[in-house]
């Protein structure tokens, strides 16, 4: 070999050297990072179908018991607007007390209104429960999703894994429980896609149980030494079964990553035992607690993009009192969130864009459920089921309110392409055709 | 005449219930080994199937229904399987009641240990290759332990098919 050939290969062999570790898994060779808004976004999925009228509306007991004079706001942390100040339910019980009279102390110097983006009056696509919480995750209208199947359009952690290159502990999704297909949100199965790029997803309140302690948390502590003849035989014997894309039937995390979920999650088991897991003030309901498994996956994970499932309020088909106290603990858990990731996790503080919307609205007239109070209860099918709204605030996200309620903007489906807009990404979801044709960016819709 | 009679009933009766001869009758089938081929596990077994096929390996008696519930509702609260799956085995390792080879008799016949470990996990007699690959492998690392070999096949893909 000459002098100028050497030279060429060498040159080639080491210009492939340096860039093929960073070809994504979409083929390009850079993430696009010119219009990166910020490193990290949380979404609140607000679930379990909110009402208008008792959420960004304030209008408390006025609109839903025709109870004169008891307008109000019970969302301090996420809206602007006075308390009520009659027939308080709403609140915490305290002794001597009519129950839920004592209204939980405001967390937010500032509401999320106040502070961010709010669209007041934006649409959903569907009132269901599923199919919305689908539609906020793939930014499809999702009208052929079924139930106990994966998601048919590709998720928000799939994109963001496949066209920004993140890896799995990247992206997380935390469901507050294992029904109603829940634990399947965390990935589609579409065939672009799919478990290969999904995110990783705790159930948390069951992964966190007691059953789960008992059956997860006396696992051994495997070294390092311990675990690299484990894995090398395993993978020894799966490169032999040969699986194909379609089979893959889990997240594709790397050694190290599965090292650090399994030690997170002895730590968790460790904390609860000795009380030491941050929580919000007021934990008297499931979505507290997952908020709080929450916020101990962001502390420890810093990813890049977390969606959390709540959705208490769906005691709103019978029990009406109990959907206003939910709604309330969902502002307080909500509003808790975000200042637990100002003032706990400095990576993050500063650096995040919060976004928080319900899955779908719930019904303009009652059904005839009577709850303790003897106020009417509501379910969710009707046009008023599809009236939801929309909150962003945190890094550059500007003080606005877009909209109004005789003026909608925005809709459900504008959850994914703003948060690919936030990560750079926006072009290449768009491109790839699987979202609401309709669906835009909520900075373009300002 | 009353011997006669004796005996006329007593013949009549062993010619009506005695046994008659067996008679051997072949189909001409070979005796044959029923064993899994790997090529032919393609069904995912579910999490239930999974977890109950795994806890009988380890303790050689069946899950009970209640702990098997409560286990396949844990493993399906966690997005990445082969991490439930691990801290599952790991924690089934930690307890007592495992129906395992020691670390001892596993160095004492390897080969034998690999044949039975295939069979137990794998319903299969593994092929010349595999079996040269643990061997080598167990031979020329001596921190290797059983239950190292068994967390490699509890949760390799293969076991999760059958």
């Amino acid at each position: 070999m000459n002098r100028k050939n050497f030279i060429t290969k060498s040159g080639i062999a080491l210009g492939g050297g340096i860039l093929a570790p960073y070809i994504l898994p979409s083929g390009r060779l850079f993430a696009k990072t010119g219009s990166l808004k910020a490193d990290h976004v949380v979404l609140v999925m607000f679930a379990g179908g909110v009402r208008q009228q008792e959420s960004v509306l304030g209008r408390y007991l006025e609109d839903s018991q025709g109870v004169s004079g008891a307008a109000g706001n019970i969302m301090p942390n996420l809206f602007e607007g006075n308390s009520p100040t009659k027939k308080i339910a709403y609140g915490t019980s305290v002794v001597g007390k009519p129950n839920g009279s004592e209204p939980i102390p405001k967390l937010l110097t500032n509401s999320m209104e106040r502070s961010g983006l709010l669209f007041p009056e934006m649409r959903a696509q569907s009132a269901g429960h599923y199919v919305g919480l689908n539609t906020l995750l793939t930014g499809n209208a999702g009208t052929n999703q079924g139930l106990k199947v994966r998601p048919a359009y590709p998720t928000i952690f799939e994109y963001l894994r496949k066209h920004a290159g993140y890896k799995a502990t990247d992206t997380w999704f935390i469901g507050n429980g294992i029904g109603n297909s829940t634990p399947l949100l965390n990935s589609s199965n579409h065939k672009d896609y799919g478990l290969a790029y999904g995110g990783n997803m705790f159930a948390a309140p069951v992964t966190f149980s007691n059953a789960g302690k008992e059956i997860l948390g006396n696992a051994k502590t495997y070294t390092r030494s311990d675990l690299e003849p484990m894995y090398f035989m395993k993978n020894f014997l799966d490169q032999s079964f040969a699986l194909t894309k379609d089979q893959i039937s889990s997240v594709s995390n790397t050694d190290e990553e599965k090292s650090q979920i399994k030690d997170f999650i002895k730590s968790v088991f460790a904390k609860q035992q000795s009380n030491q897991l941050p929580k919000p003030p007021v934990t008297d309901n499931g979505d507290a607690l997952n908020v709080m498994y929450a916020a101990e996956v962001l502390r420890e994970f810093k990813p890049k993009m977390l969606a959390v499932n709540i959705s208490g309020v769906d005691s709103c088909h019978s029990n009406f009192t109990g959907y206003l106290q939910s709604l309330h603990r969902a502002d307080h858990i909500t509003g808790w969130l975000w200042q637990y990731i100002q003032n706990n996790i400095p990576q993050m503080s500063g650096n995040t864009i919060f976004i928080v919307a319900p899955e779908c609205g719930r019904n303009l007239n009652p059904n005839p459920i009577l709850d303790q109070n003897d106020w009417v209860a509501y379910d969710h099918s009707d046009a008023n089921a599809l009236r939801v709204w929309g909150l962003m605030a945190g890094k550059g996200v500007p003080s606005l309110r877009v909209g109004g309620e005789s003026q909608p903007v925005g809709r459900l489906t504008d959850i994914v392409p703003t948060i690919a807009d936030v990560f750079g990404i926006l072009d290449d979801v768009k491109s790839a055709g699987l979202i609401d044709p309709l669906a835009q960016s909520l900075y373009n819709r300002i | 005449m009353r011997n006669f009679k004796l005996s006329l009933i007593l013949w009549t009766s062993f010619t009506i219930c005695g046994c008659t001869k067996e008679r051997n009758i072949g189909f001409g089938v070979d005796e044959a080994q029923v064993v899994e081929d790997k090529s032919r596990k393609t069904k995912k077994k579910n999490d239930a199937e999974f977890v109950s096929i795994l806890y009988t390996n380890l303790y050689q008696t069946a899950i009970s229904p209640n702990q098997l519930y409560k286990t396949q509702n844990v493993v399906y609260s966690i997005g990445d399987q082969d991490v439930a799956n691990e801290m599952l085995l790991s924690n089934y390792f930690n307890t007592s009641g495992l129906t395992i080879p020691t670390n001892i008799e596993m160095r004492n016949d390897i080969e034998s240990f690999i044949v039975n470990t295939f069979k137990r996990f794998y319903l299969r007699y593994p092929s010349e290759g595999e079996k040269a690959f643990f061997i080598q492998y167990i031979k020329s690392n001596p921190n290797v332990t059983v239950e190292m070999v068994y967390t490699a096949f509890a949760c390799s893909e293969e076991y999760q098919y059958y």
